[in-house]
């Protein structure tokens, strides 16, 4: 009997499921795909305007009379323009106000686009067929010109007007992509469930709504926010926007005509890079988040 | 119904919603001209309103349709209009249609001959990324592009103007044409070369992705499968059979585009003093000359109602399928471009 039962042999006595090592995921795998580049130039150039009075050498809002139009050199890291201001400091002091433009227009055209696109989106079919009519109407002049009507009424400028007029034309698109998100779910079970259990047209459009198309829009609120800083600078270029004693990175560029005739290339070329290195990583982070929710709507 | 008969239904419907859409466009800008703080007499007048009598000062408000409430001023105003007397400009001092008849030429020649070459450009530029989708000439395209779109387009134009007229004295840096020189279509090509420069760099890839994006799409439909078994070409499936689907859109897409490229225009108009008038516009909005810029904003209206109108029916006579579905036209970009 011994022997015989020798001969059996357990089969897979060594046997363990197969377990996959599971690690961790690494830093470097997470920040696999996103713009990390561009996230840490932005952090570089918003970090040194919000230190601004650490980061510059001169006074920006000082005249350096001795040193009008000077090219870059060692005291003047970034030249001095037409007025003698040092253009090193103004950089970073003048970013506050070109990105605070930014966010508060975004901000505006943000807040006006999701209320007008929710109510336009649940409203009845008549009612929403003429409330698009209105960014259709808004749409049908050329953008640049209806913020040059608006500007020229407002009377002299200042940061929170500009962000105002740039905002106040700027949700149309916006409004009309959260309409179509919204009349994709307004009879769904929850947002009809919440309508009878009284909700108020805000509390539903806070619990229910914004949460579906949050992500949607994403792309659309971030972009925003450089396609107002470029047009603030746009403005203030042609002389309707800050004016020059109010610096930001438009109001700087607003000497550009003058320093064309000095040819100072500095006073062009500086303040004009760091708004489109600006502008890029915006946008770079923007397409980040329409990759996202692409790949979201593909698994669904 | 017959089909005659539908057609001039459309053609009536057409017609009104043309009109109604002016007539809302007229009075949201007379009232916001009109509650613009600054007295329009003071920007006609100048300092000579302080030593004017109140008797002079209403006659003057008479004069120039300034006087009573709102609604009359505008219905005097529309009622002058429609018969070519759009007001005075209150810093030429002269009719404002005067002042502007001669420059929506120059607007139309600059603004057209961008449009045509930014929309050309744009479809070739689509037609090679498309073919050559994903390799790397496609990517560094795509890359150059999207920075290439969100660069200023004014600060484009002073950087070319800084190089190519400042510094290398090749091209004129303002202007539509040297003076005593109006005639001399080299010397006006010569001043047209960086304002369309200019438009072209600042709008091209923002079509071209587009339309690449309709064609990618385009492209993974099962009757290009059918043709690429039948052993057709590449290059012949993409131009004979994906090109032909997506031409309606393309042509929507233009007839959606025309404000952007206007406002395009405008703005290279200012950046090198051009004639036109978007420059036109930037001033009397400097100078608050309401009834000037309100005209500039009518007649473009009108120009891109007119034109989205015809490219609408373009689009039905070279694709029979958009009679049946009216898609609106914003809608095909929203999906290309989101």
């Amino acid at each position: 009997m011994s022997d015989n039962r020798e001969q059996f042999v357990i089969v897979g006595a060594n046997y363990r499921p197969h377990l996959p090592e599971r690690k961790a995921p690494s830093f470097r795998h997470k920040l696999k795909g996103k713009p990390i580049l561009s996230i840490a130039i932005l952090s570089i150039i918003v970090l040194g305007c919000i230190f601004a009075e650490q980061v510059y050498n001169h006074d920006p809002t000082g005249f350096y009379l001795q040193n009008l139009s000077e090219a870059p050199n060692a005291q003047f890291y970034f030249g001095t323009d037409s007025l003698g201001r040092d253009i090193f400091s103004m950089i970073w002091y003048g970013g506050r106000a070109s990105i605070l433009i930014g966010l508060l227009s975004m901000a505006i055209s943000t807040g006006i686009g999701v209320v007008y696109g929710c109510i336009s989106g649940t409203a009845k079919a008549r009612v929403d067929a003429v409330m698009m009519r209105v960014p259709e109407l808004i749409n049908s002049i050329p953008i640049i010109l209806l913020v040059l009507l608006l500007t020229s009424v407002m009377g002299k400028q200042n940061i929170l007007k500009i962000s105002l007029v740039i905002g106040v034309t700027g949700w149309c698109a916006l409004a009309r992509i959260v309409r179509s998100e919204v009349r994709q779910i307004r009879s769904s079970e929850y947002v009809l469930a919440a309508h009878c259990m009284g909700g108020s047209f805000l509390h539903i459009m806070r619990r229910h709504l914004i949460p579906n198309f949050v992500s949607t829009i994403m792309f659309v609120v971030v972009s925003s926010i450089s396609l107002s800083m470029s047009m603030e600078s746009t403005l203030s270029f042609l002389g309707l926007g800050l004016p020059v004693d109010v610096i930001s990175w438009g109001s700087m560029l607003s000497l550009a005509n003058k320093a064309l005739l000095s040819n100072t290339w500095w006073v062009i070329i500086i303040p004009g890079l760091f708004l489109i290195i600006t502008l890029v990583c915006i946008t770079n982070i923007a397409y980040f988040f329409r990759r996202e929710t692409n790949k979201l709507e593909s698994i669904l | 119904m017959n089909q005659k008969a539908r057609i001039t239904n459309k053609i009536i419907r057409r017609a009104l919603g043309f009109i109604l859409t002016i007539f809302i466009l007229s009075v949201g800008v007379f009232y916001i001209a009109r509650l613009a703080p600054g007295d329009p007499l003071q920007s006609y007048y100048g300092d000579a309103v302080e030593s004017m009598t109140t008797v002079e000062l209403d006659a003057a408000r008479v004069r120039l349709g300034l006087d009573g409430p709102i609604y009359l001023q505008y219905s005097k105003w529309i009622s002058n209009a429609l018969q070519g007397d759009f007001g005075l400009s209150l810093k030429y001092k002269t009719p404002a249609l005067k002042v502007v008849s001669p420059l929506i030429g120059n607007t139309l020649i600059l603004g057209g001959t961008a449009y045509i070459l930014v929309f050309g450009l744009a479809t070739l530029l689509a037609l090679f990324c498309a073919m050559n989708e994903d390799t790397l000439m496609d990517r560094i395209i795509c890359k150059v592009g999207t920075a290439a779109y969100y660069i200023p387009p004014f600060w484009l134009g002073v950087v070319l103007v800084l190089i190519f007229s400042i510094n290398l004295q090749w091209l004129p840096s303002s202007g539509a044409y040297d003076i005593g020189k109006s005639g001399d279509i080299l010397n006006r090509l010569r001043h047209m070369v960086l304002p369309l420069v200019v438009m072209i760099l600042s709008h091209l890839w923002y079509y071209a992705y587009m339309i690449r994006n309709k064609l990618l799409d385009e492209i993974r439909k099962d009757y290009v499968l059918l043709a690429k078994s039948k052993g057709c070409h590449k290059g012949e499936i993409v131009l004979k059979h994906c090109f032909r689907n997506v031409a309606p859109t393309i042509v929507s897409i233009m007839a959606i585009s025309i404000p952007h490229v206007l406002s395009g225009t405008y703005i290279a108009e200012s950046v090198f003093n051009y004639p036109g008038i978007g420059a036109l516009a930037v001033v009397s909005a400097k100078y608050h000359d309401y009834n000037l810029l309100m005209l500039v904003v009518l007649i473009t209206g009108i120009l891109v109602v007119s034109t989205s109108i015809i490219a609408q029916s373009i689009n039905e006579v070279i694709d029979p399928r958009m009679k049946l579905r009216e898609v609106p036209a914003c809608r095909i970009i929203e999906s290309s471009s989101s």
